[in-house]
């Protein structure tokens, strides 16, 4: 009787959270994947009929090229950002606690700003005749301007810049729990200092890094504005090509494919990553 | 001090009630309201002050991004809530086609006779019944004549090697498809799917000239030198000219692309009075020129053409001796053609980038 009546207080703390997620979440889902299988209307929303054609448009080469695209920005991305982020989050870990909570805020501070705004810094930065420009010129580096901004490096640079933090967090959160007298027992057995770290740091900075590599690479996959503001919209990535869809051929049906699509490649990866971990969650996630 | 602080709120709020009723009440009484909704920043504000009081009527200025969300507000509304609207032409043509929009009573329009001919009876509106024009907006090309060593005369000049990574383009897919299908001396509005393919073809020989592809603000990055020319909107036109004299401005001679703004009454205005009032007020060229020289687009009304000041006139009036037959519109399309022209842009974009 008791723990019945327990039971329905549970249920009922949790009710609105359920609530949330299936007016919020579950609904919206279902609304997309139903309309990734209707047809569209000659000019203006959608007919009733169910067709696979949506799915069977992504197949052409040419929609194929933008996941293909969009996967490769994203890996580039990913290797950069795990290169800088993974050392500067490794070294953050061994900083005093005050030399941490300093570093801690510089890396907060940019995220008070939208990240659009700060894309647009970007933009002044790169541009012709801008203070990069002119820095390589006074340096004699580059005898005239530069074409910087609207190049792929540009969005790379982009990419890596918007990204960057949450690598940084989610290896320091690892690293700083890790229990450094392993590393020192390792090397008192005789490992040099790569063996150590490559035999013990790096196995237990392990879950850092792979949800940091999760929550760099995901995002990534779906930040395609970074693509059109610093690259001039001449790399196409399957956000960009949902919203074309969406935007401006009215075509929601094929929006929404594409959208299902990449929701389960995501799925894919994370699903993946769970394997790999162990069935573990995301550090620094939850 | 709970209890205080609610007591505090309390008389706050009931304040404001009495401030919002007293200020309302000293006003010269209201006759009325206008529920406008448009993009950002369509009207000076002495002319919607102007109108205010003048009529008495007061102006409720809504906005909308994009022409499609502007439809979606309008089928929930189911042609209510609004009274007077101003979008693109093909967006209105769907409205009508959905029947969304009242059928004008031109007897309360003392002005139309004011507006330009060559902007009426367009096919998203053949017989006026339901639309007035108020600014258009003319595909043309812009290039600064210091930078750019070639002479630039129509569409077929921007596929020249000397623009290489020199030229900027809007992102509107009907637009810079339409140029290839204008140098191939097509129809914008072709729905045959082999010769939209083949304008794509063509298309993809343009793309090494490409810099950049953008909507908004386009004219900064011809203005700061990023690029030596661009296809751009009306509007940025305007504020590039003004920014910068020296630019110039060609019209191609393959033929010009026109897209209009109009102003409608949806079918369930709840103040269609208020809207006819409203459109009769901007149809006065005095009016209209201060809505226009605002604006940066091209005037539709005539009578306002010759009081639109020096500055402004090169690109808010038609040139000598233009031609209404030298126009195309941009009207709506098949889905499968429509389709193919988003295939051949999606190609095309993925060129640029190679």
């Amino acid at each position: 009787m008791n723990t019945r009546k327990k039971k329905q207080g549970y249920w009922l703390t949790l009710l609105p959270l359920y609530l949330f997620t299936i007016v919020f979440v579950g609904a919206p889902l279902v609304y997309v994947v139903v309309l990734s299988f209707l047809q569209r209307a000659e000019t203006w929303g959608v007919t009733g009929q169910f067709t696979l054609q949506n799915y069977r448009q992504i197949f052409q080469p040419v929609y194929l090229q933008t996941f293909v695209d969009s996967l490769k920005l994203a890996f580039l991305s990913t290797a950069l950002i795990t290169l800088i982020g993974y050392p500067f989050g490794y070294f953050m870990a061994k900083l005093s606690p005050k030399g941490k909570k300093r570093m801690t805020l510089a890396l907060m501070i940019p995220f008070w700003t939208n990240s659009l705004i700060r894309l647009y810094g970007w933009i002044i930065i790169f541009r012709a005749n801008g203070p990069l420009d002119q820095l390589l010129i006074a340096l004699r580096i580059v005898d005239q301007p530069l074409k910087l901004l609207y190049t792929y490096p540009a969005v790379v640079v982009g990419m890596v810049y918007a990204l960057l933090q949450f690598m940084i967090f989610a290896v320091y959160s690892s690293a700083e729990k890790m229990d450094w007298s392993l590393v020192e027992a390792a090397r008192d057995l005789g490992a040099s200092p790569i063996t150590a770290f490559f035999t013990v740091t790096l196995k237990q900075t392990l879950p850092g890094l792979l949800s940091g590599i999760i929550l760099t690479f995901i995002p990534s996959m779906g930040l395609f504005f970074i693509a059109d503001i610093l690259g001039g919209n001449k790399v196409v990535l399957v956000g960009s090509l949902i919203q074309d869809q969406l935007v401006k051929a009215h075509n929601t049906p094929f929006a929404a494919a594409l959208a299902v699509v990449l929701m389960l490649m995501t799925t894919l990866l994370i699903a993946l990553y769970r394997k790999i971990a162990g069935g573990k969650e995301l550090e620094g996630l939850v | 001090m709970k209890k205080l602080l609610a007591f505090a709120l309390a008389g706050s709020m009931a304040a404001t009630l009495f401030t919002g009723c007293s200020s309302a009440a000293s006003q010269p009484e209201s006759k009325g309201e206008l529920n406008l909704f448009t993009w950002m920043g369509m009207f000076p504000d002495e002319v919607l002050k102007g109108f205010e009081e003048e009529t008495g009527i007061t102006v409720n200025y809504s906005n909308f991004d994009t022409d499609e969300t502007m439809l979606q507000k309008l089928i929930q509304a189911e042609g209510g809530s609004y009274d007077l609207i101003i979008a693109d032409d093909y967006i209105i043509q769907t409205a009508i086609e959905q029947g969304l929009v009242a059928e004008l009573d031109k007897s309360k329009l003392s002005n139309l006779g004011n507006v330009n001919p060559i902007y009426q009876g367009q096919f998203f509106d053949p017989e006026d019944a339901y639309t007035v024009p108020y600014g258009a907006g003319v595909q043309t090309i812009v290039y600064d004549p210091n930078t750019v060593n070639v002479e630039i005369n129509g569409y077929a000049d921007l596929w020249d090697a000397a623009l290489q990574d020199n030229l900027a383009i809007i992102g509107n897919y009907r637009v810079i498809n339409g140029m290839a299908l204008k140098v191939m001396g097509e129809s914008y509005n072709t729905t045959d799917v082999a010769t939209i393919q083949a304008a794509g073809e063509k298309l993809l020989e343009l793309a090494p000239n490409i810099r950049l592809i953008k909507d908004e603000n386009l004219q900064d990055d011809l203005l700061s030198g990023e690029v030596g020319a661009a296809v751009m909107y009306t509007s940025q036109v305007t504020l590039a000219k003004l920014a910068n004299p020296d630019l110039k401005v060609v019209f191609p001679e393959e033929g010009i692309g026109l897209g209009i703004m109009a102003q409608f009454i949806p079918a369930k205005a709840p103040n269609a009075d208020a809207a006819y009032q409203f459109i009769d007020y901007i149809l006065q060229p005095e009016i209209a020129k201060q809505c226009f020289e605002h604006l940066g687009y091209y005037c539709t009304n005539q009578a306002a053409d010759e009081l639109i000041e020096e500055e402004y006139r090169e690109f808010l009036t038609l040139p000598e001796g233009f031609s209404a037959d030298a126009t195309e519109m941009i009207a709506p399309i098949s889905a499968e053609a429509e389709e193919a022209h988003v295939q051949v842009w999606t190609e095309f974009k993925n060129a640029c980038g190679q």
